[in-house]
């Protein structure tokens, strides 16, 4: 019997191709309904994706501060590290004692930096170059390496000042870049030190002694308070729920939770309005392309009874306007998807100035377009089975004298 | 083997086909009716009469309401019960037995318009797997149609039309070969000759033919054996009955 499925299959595809004008308007009238849908599902994804994206990349929509400043101890602080939806944290020191006077060889300046308590993971890093570890590997911000005229590898010397038992006493701290921070991360002069070090920073301000540099003081401290913390969310979905869970414990943050929000909710307008709009097409798009499998085959119904008059099978029958709707279908996909590229093609040139670098206004994933394949093959399918049915259970003697 | 000239190939008790529609009735019985082996049969009759409701029910194509009786003897020994197959929808059974069997000219052409006169003649024979050992171009060549071979149906005239019909029904070499009117739509000179062309090529091939047409005078001369049949009429003219015998 395979004889005659492949006989009936290649009958089918010479009918198609003979018919060749009508079968051009089936996979017009498919690909005008479906291409403007690939459009319209390429904008949305388009414009959605490329805001959620520039949140999600952005660690600073991340970033969950507290507002003013605290007792925050160690436990607390690695009870939170070893939460899943943390992905980065590390405890502040008081402003006063968080600043570094810095010079270097190139430059005669002498820079007042912002220290900032960092360690390797640090979301405003560059993850593929060196975090600032121990008492003298820094990370320079953009603008104090300008200031300061170094790059990675160069040498700097830091100079702490403190008032002691009425004397003043100053101390000066070798120091190596072992990077610079993207110009993005920290607008200011900043310089990234590991906490070991910050700590160190303050303890010798407050007169306390610290063996490891050799720095005179008081007793070494031994249990430590921080005034605050730097955290990232491990991604800006989960950054609501970390503010609610700060909220319920009685510390008050500040989050971009608002702008992320607006974000989503404006993704799930679109989305809803994109459903809308894809559920109405889809239907119109399914009657379209049934109505015309339907009508082809009962336009066929002669060609089919010859067929069943001269002994092909009833199961051999239906392939006929099966693989007739897999033309249809393959072809309009094809079609719909060439309008489509070219209408992405159109709107991301016309809209390019506006966009920042390789943003783009419409686009689809290679999946997209299998999914509107097979979409369209099993509609198709669908319809020419029902119709192919349907001309198959028609007794053979009818239709046959129609030719 | 028996002997051929009493080979029954079908064989008929009590089978009709009644239709209504609108208050009309048809009806069209058989009491009984015997066809053999190498017959050459004749149903001639105005149209509206039954013959295309016989010619169809003896092709398989047009299910009897009525039957006692119907076996179709395909090669001589097996008997295939027709009213059977029919009553326990083996659809597919019948499809085999007309593809093997059968071969049928209509009214008009009845040929596939997406292929060539080639093509079209050899349909059955590829349905078959029959090799292509030159009988479709023989038969061209007997039926006038050599140099039409690549041609579509529709750059045909209605004459040539009718002779590819005939040659795609004779083209496997089929035990019985309807015909349906083969040469209504052609004129009458034009019909003679394909009449007596396709009468000619069946009796050479020994194949059984049943043919239906409404001009005896020409077929009595081919030797046909024509079907005794007599049509009535309710006074009302609201029902018409068919009664076939032979």
């Amino acid at each position: 019997m395979l004889r005659q499925k492949r006989q009936i299959l290649s009958l089918a595809s010479r009918d198609y191709f003979h018919e060749w004008q009508i079968s051009i308007c089936f996979v017009l009238a498919l690909a005008a309904v479906l291409g403007p849908m690939m459009v319209l599902f390429g904008l949305k994804f388009g414009i959605v994706g490329s805001m959620i994206e520039e949140l999600v990349e952005d660690p600073l929509k991340r970033e969950i501060r507290p507002v003013g400043s605290g007792h925050y101890d160690r436990v607390w602080m690695d009870k939170l590290r070893k939460r899943d939806d943390v992905a980065f944290i590390v405890p502040r020191v008081r402003s006063i004692a968080s600043s570094l006077s810095v010079q270097s060889e190139a430059s005669s300046r002498i820079l007042h930096l912002e220290v900032i308590p960092s360690a390797s993971g640090d979301p405003l890093l560059d993850a593929s170059l060196a975090a600032p570890v121990g008492m003298d590997r820094v990370v320079l911000s953009a603008s104090a390496a300008r200031k300061l005229m170094v790059s990675a590898g160069d040498e700097l010397q830091g100079s702490l000042v403190r008032t002691w038992r009425g004397r003043k006493e100053r101390v000066v701290l070798p120091l190596k870049v072992v990077a610079i921070a993207p110009a993005t991360a920290f607008k200011r002069d900043g310089l990234f030190a590991s906490v070991m070090l910050v700590e160190a920073l303050e303890d010798y301000r407050d007169g306390h002694a610290v063996p490891s540099m050799g720095w005179q003081g008081t007793a070494v401290t031994t249990e430590r308070s921080y005034t605050g913390f730097r955290l990232y969310a491990r991604s800006i979905y989960d950054v609501a729920a970390l503010e609610d869970s700060f909220i319920r414990s009685g510390i008050e943050v500040r989050t971009q939770a608002a702008d992320i929000e607006t974000v989503r909710r404006m993704d799930n307008t679109l989305s809803a309005i994109y459903w809308a709009i894809a559920l109405i097409g889809l239907g119109g798009f399914s009657l379209s392309l049934g109505a015309s499998l339907w009508a082809n085959v009962d336009r066929k119904r002669k060609e089919l009874s010859v067929l069943r008059l001269v002994g092909f099978r009833t199961g051999e029958i239906v392939l006929f306007p099966l693989l007739q709707g897999v033309y249809t279908a393959v072809f309009g996909w094809g079609l719909a998807c060439g309008i489509y590229l070219a209408a992405a093609w159109s709107i991301n040139a016309m809209l390019a100035p506006q966009l920042e670098r390789a943003q783009k206004v419409c686009r689809l994933l290679p999946e997209h377009y299998l999914i509107a394949l097979g979409i369209t093959l099993g509609a198709a399918l669908l319809a020419a089975l029902l119709a192919g049915m349907r001309a198959a259970r028609v007794e053979p003697s009818e239709g046959l004298r129609e030719l | 083997m028996p002997d051929p000239s009493s080979e029954i190939i079908y064989q008929l008790k009590n089978v009709a086909r009644v239709r209504q529609s609108n208050g009309y009735a048809f009806s069209l019985r058989v009491p009984s009716l015997r066809i053999q082996r190498g017959e050459k049969i004749a149903l001639i009759g105005e149209s509206g009469c039954g013959k295309s409701t016989l010619l169809d029910m003896l092709a398989f194509i047009l299910r009897p309401t009525d039957m006692d009786g119907f076996s179709f003897h395909a090669d001589g020994a097996n008997a295939v019960d027709i009213g059977a197959a029919w009553k326990k929808r083996r659809r597919n059974q019948l499809a085999g037995l007309r593809k093997k069997h059968l071969g049928y000219v209509m009214q008009t052409g009845g040929l596939l318009p997406f292929l060539n006169v080639h093509d079209n003649i050899n349909l059955s024979r590829r349905m078959l797997g029959m090799k292509d050992d030159g009988t479709v171009q023989t038969l061209a060549r007997e039926l006038g149609l050599s140099r039409h071979l690549h041609k579509l149906p529709s750059a045909l005239s209605t004459g040539e039309r009718q002779r590819v019909a005939i040659g795609r029904a004779l083209a496997h070499r089929p035990a019985i070969v309807i015909a349906d009117e083969p040469t209504a739509s052609v004129d009458p000179f034009a019909a003679e000759k394909i009449m007596s062309l396709f009468i000619g090529m069946v009796e050479e091939m020994n194949i059984t033919v049943i043919v239906a047409s409404h001009a005896w005078r020409h077929i009595k001369q081919l030797g046909l054996r024509r079907l005794a049949h007599h049509t009535r009429k309710s006074p009302d003219g609201r029902m018409t009955e068919t009664v076939v015998s032979g």
